[in-house]
């Protein structure tokens, strides 16, 4: 699904962002990637949303190649890519409804189509009945949730996650990370970015750990 | 992505295609004609949130449409009212009429067929024959040497033919006083050209003024429009990030911008053409008025319709490219961050 083949990244700065990094996961796979603060885990996510490109080897997504991936293709790699962002960045002019269509109506689907994935979706995050109101009207959890909603409502095949956890409480992210696996357990490929070593320690996935840039760590969390 | 899909593929299955095939990743992918439902209703969406966002603020969006249209109907004023000179200028033709006169051999009867042949001429409106009595009495009235010339042994004036030209062009009239002077029997063709130059030259320093301040007013709408949307674009910078990151394209990114430009242009448009047609209205008066002093029933012509649907078109333009622009120049700014 994912394959990083000796992938660097540096900034024109001098900064290295990743240094040879090399991995893969399987199609339906639950995988973290952790370290400290400036290990590379943004810098990992930013490359497979082609948010950057690799300076160095080749990063490969479902046998496209990123790293040489055009400008125009970018928009349709991400319509298979979900995104869940510490912050939610939620649009805060819009229902919580509108929110998550908008993944879909970017899609092109129909009306009534998107009424129906919508809801679906607010259901999987036992939003449903907030479907009208709108983001600042929800706690933080349920903020995030929505995020989440947005992230899976078009039945993207990876979904990335930076920190979803960051501001929540140990129940809510508990909470949080038993809707991640839910949505793995459909066939998602899930990759999220996290310090929070107790949270991951508990759900005994897949741990890619970083160090400055360099993959220090390949295992089972908890082992 | 494919165009055709596997109704039993998971969604772990179907990462990395091109772009240009169907865009839905699930299983229920749209057919052709609900894709172009879908495009088409994306239009009328960004349409409507277009129009919700000016109409959220009206002050300010009436002003952006006021001052566009004041930099519209400024050229387009002058223009209208250079037309109105050039009429006024047809209007004075006699002013520019050319004097033929005969040679004194010439008789009344090869005069007359001269007069004749010169009214038949393309660039004439009419030919007038004057005698060489009645050149004498015209003379007599009007220099107040009556007296004196009646003391002269005979006529020293020849008989002419009185030419008032199509149109005063400085180019054409040259050309047909020529002509005139090449005719058997004349000995002279007079045309007041200083009067013709003049009127000439303040025309084409009226249209090059105009062009200049047109050129300049263009410029600045491009402007207006552009800070305009540039500020929308700040607004909504974290929507635009957020469409970005969930796949939606430049051209998604841009279209809701595009049609604000050109509501922008639309209510400049129509806002220029108001402003125009009351104010020629609100001069007429006067022109009338100043017209009726010198015996001349001139009066301004309003706004053609042709020109204020010209004038239209042209805002929604402007408004449209001046949108372009600015979202072009922002667009490589606004990648996710």
């Amino acid at each position: 699904m994912i394959r990083f083949e000796q992938v660097g990244k540096r900034y024109p700065n001098g900064h290295v962002g990743l240094h040879e990094l090399s991995f893969h996961t399987e199609r339906g796979e639950f995988l973290f990637v952790t370290g400290h603060s400036g290990a590379g885990k943004s810098t990992l996510l930013r490359l497979l949303l082609a948010m950057e490109r690799p300076t160095s080897g080749k990063l490969l997504l479902a046998g496209q190649d990123l790293s040489r991936i055009s400008n125009a293709q970018i928009p349709f790699l991400r319509r298979q890519i979900g995104v869940v962002f510490q912050n939610h960045q939620l649009l805060f002019d819009r229902t919580v409804f509108d929110n998550v269509a908008l993944p879909l109506q970017i899609l092109g689907l129909s009306k009534p189509r998107i009424h129906q994935r919508v809801l679906t979706a607010l259901e999987r995050v036992s939003l449903k009945d907030r479907a009208q109101q709108y983001p600042c009207d929800l706690s933080t959890g349920q903020q995030q949730r929505v995020g989440i909603a947005r992230a899976v409502v078009h039945r993207p095949a990876l979904l990335l996650a930076d920190e979803p956890t960051g501001n929540l409480d140990p129940r809510l992210a508990a909470e949080i990370m038993g809707v991640f696996e839910d949505i793995n357990r459909l066939g998602t490929t899930v990759l999220i970015a996290s310090h929070d070593l107790a949270l991951i320690a508990r759900m005994r996935h897949r741990m890619l750990t970083l160090q400055r840039g360099r993959l220090i760590g390949d295992g089972e969390a908890g082992q | 992505m494919s165009a055709t899909r596997n109704p039993n593929q998971q969604p772990a299955e179907r990462v990395g295609a091109g772009p240009r095939k169907a865009p839905e990743p699930g299983n229920d992918g749209p057919s052709f004609g609900s894709f172009t439902l879908a495009w088409l209703e994306s239009h009328r969406a960004s349409l409507i949130d277009s129009l919700k966002r000016l109409a959220w603020q009206p002050i300010g969006s009436f002003f952006t449409c006021l001052v566009m249209a004041v930099a519209l109907s400024l050229p387009m004023g002058l223009a209208l009212l250079l037309d109105n000179v050039e009429r006024l200028g047809g209007s004075w033709q006699r002013a520019a009429q050319i004097s033929v006169f005969l040679r004194m051999d010439v008789d009344t009867a090869a005069g007359q067929a001269l007069r004749d042949q010169i009214a038949t001429m393309p660039d004439v409106a009419d030919a007038e024959w004057i005698s060489r009595e009645r050149a004498l009495e015209e003379f007599q009235q009007l220099s107040g040497f009556g007296e004196a010339l009646r003391e002269l042994p005979e006529n020293p004036l020849p008989s002419a033919v009185r030419v008032t030209p199509n149109e005063v062009d400085k180019t054409r009239l040259g050309t047909l006083r020529e002509r005139l002077a090449a005719l058997p029997g004349v000995e002279l063709a007079q045309l007041d050209q200083v009067w013709v130059e003049r009127l000439s030259a303040i025309l084409m320093l009226g249209d090059r003024f105009v062009f200049g301040l047109a050129i300049l007013l263009i410029a600045t709408l491009l402007l207006v429009v552009g800070n305009t949307i540039r500020l929308h674009i700040e607004n909504r910078r974290t929507e635009i990030e957020v469409v970005k990151l969930v796949g939606g394209t430049d051209s998604y990114v841009r279209r809701p911008f595009l049609y604000m430009g050109t509501l922008y242009g639309i209510g400049a448009g129509l806002l220029a053409w108001l402003v125009l047609a009351y104010g020629l209205t609100w001069l007429n008066k006067a022109v009338v008025k100043l017209a009726g002093l010198y015996d001349s029933d001139f009066s301004l012509a309003g706004v053609p319709t042709e020109d204020g649907f010209s004038l239209l078109t042209g805002a929604i333009l402007l408004g449209y490219i001046g949108a372009w622009i600015a979202v072009a120049r922002h667009l490589r700014e606004l990648a996710p961050r």
